[in-house]
């Protein structure tokens, strides 16, 4: 109960203090309310409080009840009731949008907030053509609200928790008991409470700071803001992470393939999206392989592939005169600039972005002789590519891996870009996302695979 | 079994053709070389039930795990040393051989030196990953390449060029008396199991290996000695044969794919190989250095709260591999394999004799 049961003196104190906490803020609002033998006394911020809720459901019963016992085992029988603990605690729910009733020697803290951000978004990272098209609110109540509409189980559990030392803004885990992996939803928990950082302010920082490695490439928990994705990954024993103020959520652990995965994949018949994850594999494929191939071909082992086509590849690049990677290392930095150009900039110049440096920059580049035409159709192959990848963070990582394949097939052709290749994939089959195994073949069925007894 | 464990056979079949199996089987063609490969198949078979059957006894389990608790200590750290360093060479002669290759024909501009680096420095980064992470590797790559060795195997039996006579011709050796070189060589093929010493401690839930999985093992390993010492014989002729290097490459070279995207299978082949043969370095180097940190494992030697002793061997692998590569030729690593490959098949009887004083002192 919501009680600091003290008397007269000791609650005029309370009040006291928080006014003094809050006090040069112009939106305080200290109302006392006095009809004949009753009184109270309100204390809230007037910017965080639902006004029309706080006359509606405190100030009009106030005035229209019989006395102030009624008065207050009325407000005591409001959902909206919180529990105190302590002075502090009062105060940060204020700065919530809580508000603060004194009735007959009782403080009675309500959760009137007023909240503008809960109007439901269309989906903007991942849209898809079948499935829901609206995503998440911003606010956290709303998306809890959301994800238990498409969710009706009672083991479907959510427990909350403040995090950021300075904007204690609320985070939300959600996982189904029955089928949530245990050792997994401790290990987020204990890391949820190790963290101490100042200032969150997206989901995706979670991510960041979750992880243990301080320098990481790929993102081991997975951002979402379909809900249809939520639930999928609910039922399948995941962990979701909602923050409030966000319309993003994470799911952990994430494994590899998550990140190749669409949720139209669902919706399709089977051989459609059985195609289309081909396709997927393939674009992955070839936008990490075809730079590097394009200057081991060229300035290594022009005898693998047929003579047309090294002919041709050497014929194009006449009059080109740098070695290779420095053709494709040009061109690749300027598709990437593009890439950058056209996420940043606002709407309106986008397109402008794009036709300028697409067309003209590549048409002038093979007519000026600074990389060759079949250059250019492999940057055009590997820019499509990328964008393949259904969940942005990987294709961004994507993006790097490329360049340091790049890499590896200048310093050693073929060689190099095979070895590249498999040291990806090491490096993959290390990572763990809590606990998880982050790239392994699953062959047998899901219970066998995720088991920690065998491999 | 577990599918892992299939894995590891499989490399070790599969690689053969980096270790010099084929060539120590053909240069033996009129010396008993099918009976030696009909025996070493089914000791071969043996040997790998014994030792998994062994392994299946202790379940998550490694060899320096066991040793150290049932044997002296000076005994097991001889016994781990003496492994281990077998197991180095191992992953040596593939090492050498593979760049060798690489050389000869694919990056011919390159320093023999630098191609090893390059070698070095992926497999440094992949021996050092946890056993669990090797295997998830091994699995991914070998799925990938195993649909592609297929379709060669299968080009290669179809192919006009192969003549059926020169095979008969290599037959008709078949009553000669086996030779010790040849059964250590083809043997290689079927001793993938071993690498349980280390890989068992993953293999923490109870099996047992059946004879589903001993026929499945002995088909595909069946397969493979056939297809490894006929197929380059039909190919390149019964004489011919002996004075190729690399039977096998030249082979794959006669080979070609008109309407794919390369039409030399060469390339191809070459590509699979450094794949298949780096996973053999990294499974027999990643055992060598659990086997030599169950060992050797100094605590003082730290930075930043890392023990540096695991780099302290890598370094070593290292300078082992570097100078190898740049002191042998051809001739004597084919002649080195041939003798690691005899020592192999006597530590053996050594190995099994560890084996069985192991599962006395356990009474299990």
């Amino acid at each position: 109960m919501s009680l600091i049961k003290n008397n007269k003196g000791n609650i005029r104190k309370t009040l006291d203090w928080l006014s003094e906490e809050i006090k040069p803020s112009f939106d305080l609002v200290y109302k006392p309310l006095h009809i004949d033998d009753k009184h109270a006394e309100l204390l809230y911020i007037k910017t965080v409080v639902d006004g029309a809720q706080l006359q509606q459901l405190v100030i009009k019963p106030f005035f229209e009840l019989g006395n102030d016992r009624h008065v207050e085992a009325y407000l005591n029988s409001l959902p909206n009731l919180q529990d105190i603990e302590a002075k502090e605690q009062i105060l940060l729910e204020l700065t919530k949008g809580s508000v603060i009733v004194a009735i007959r020697n009782q403080l009675l803290l309500l959760d009137l907030k007023r909240v503008k951000s809960d109007s439901v978004l269309e989906t903007m990272i991942e849209p898809t053509i079948q499935g829901p098209q609206l995503s998440l609110s911003e606010d956290i109540a709303t998306n809890i609200n959301l994800i238990r509409q498409r969710y009706h189980k009672p083991s479907l559990k959510v427990e909350t928790m403040d995090i950021g030392e300075k904007t204690h803004l609320t985070l939300a885990i959600l996982y189904d008991e029955e089928v949530v992996l245990n050792e997994v939803l401790d290990s987020i928990k204990n890391k949820l409470k190790s963290i101490k950082p100042q200032t969150v302010q997206s989901t995706m920082e979670l991510n960041r700071l979750l992880n243990d490695k301080k320098r990481s490439l790929m993102p081991i928990m997975m951002m979402t803001e379909r809900t249809d994705r939520v639930v999928y990954n609910l039922a399948g024993g995941k962990v979701i992470l909602l923050l409030d103020g966000s319309h993003t959520t994470v799911l952990a652990p994430a494994v590899f393939f998550d990140f190749m995965s669409s949720m139209d994949d669902k919706y399709g018949s089977y051989w459609i999206t059985k195609f289309l994850k081909l396709l997927r594999y393939f674009g992955l494929f070839a936008c990490l392989i075809l730079p590097g191939l394009y200057v081991a071909a060229t300035s290594y082992n022009p005898e693998v592939f047929r003579v047309e086509l090294a002919l041709s590849v050497a014929g194009s690049r006449i009059g080109v005169p740098y070695p290779s990677f420095i053709e494709v290392l040009f061109l690749l930095v300027f598709m990437e600039l593009l890439t950058e150009a056209s996420i940043r900039l606002p709407k309106a110049v986008t397109g402008t972005a794009t036709t300028v440096g697409g067309l003209i920059l590549g048409q002038a580049a093979t007519e000026a002789a600074l990389a060759s035409n079949i250059m250019i159709i492999i940057v055009g192959a590997v820019a499509i590519s990328t964008f393949v990848i259904p969940i942005n963070e990987m294709s961004f990582a994507i993006r790097v891996v490329r360049f340091i394949l790049l890499a590896f097939s200048s310093f050693a052709g073929l060689a190099g870009l095979l070895f590249g290749l498999i040291g990806l994939l090491m490096y993959l089959a290390q990572l763990d996302s809590f606990g998880e195994p982050y790239f392994k073949i699953y062959l047998q069925s899901k219970r066998t695979e995720t088991e920690r007894t065998s491999t | 079994m577990n599918r892992y464990f299939f894995y590891l056979v499989f490399v070790n079949m599969v690689a053969n053709v980096v270790a010099s199996v084929p060539k120590i089987l053909i240069s033996h063609r009129t010396e008993g070389a099918i009976v030696s490969m009909i025996i070493s198949f089914f000791l071969g078979l043996v040997f790998c039930y014994l030792c998994t059957r062994f392994f299946n006894l202790f379940p998550g389990k490694g060899l320096p795990d066991l040793t150290k608790k049932y044997l002296p200590r000076w005994l097991s750290f001889t016994m781990i040393f003496v492994t281990s360093f077998t197991w180095y060479i191992a992953g040596l002669i593939t090492l050498v051989t593979f760049s060798f290759l690489l050389k000869r024909f694919l990056t011919p501009d390159m320093p023999l030196t630098w191609i090893t680096a390059t070698f070095l420095a992926f497999l440094s980064y992949g021996i050092l990953m946890k056993s669990k992470s090797v295997l998830f590797t091994i699995e991914t790559v070998l799925l990938f390449c195993l649909p592609f060795i297929f379709v060669i195997t299968l080009k290669a039996y179809t192919a006009p060029e192969l003549k059926l006579d020169f095979i008969k011709e290599s037959l008709m050796y078949i009553n000669h008396y086996p030779s010790f070189p040849a059964v250590a060589a083809s043997i290689y093929l079927l001793l993938g199991g071993f690498n349980l010493v280390i890989f068992n401690r993953l293999f923490k839930r109870e099996q047992r290996i059946n004879w589903k999985n001993m026929l499945f093992i002995g088909f595909i390993g069946g397969g493979t000695f056939v297809t490894t010492f006929f197929i380059p014989i039909g190919m390149l002729g019964f004489d011919a044969v002996e004075h190729v290097v690399y039977p096998w490459i030249t082979t794959s070279d006669t080979l070609r794919l008109e309407f794919f995207i390369v039409e030399r299978v060469l390339y191809i082949f070459l590509l699979l190989y450094l794949a298949i043969s780096f996973l053999s370095v990294l499974i027999h180097w990643h055992v060598t250095l659990e086997l030599l940190k169950s060992i050797l494992w100094f605590k003082k030697m730290t930075l930043y709260k890392h023990n540096l002793t695991p780099y302290l061997f890598i370094v070593l692998f290292w300078l082992g591999g570097l100078k190898s590569v740049t002191n042998l030729t051809e001739y004597q690593l084919i002649q080195f394999s041939s003798y690691f490959l005899n020592y192999l098949l006597c530590s053996f009887a050594v190995m099994f004799g560890l084996f069985w004083m192991i599962k006395r002192r356990a009474k299990v």
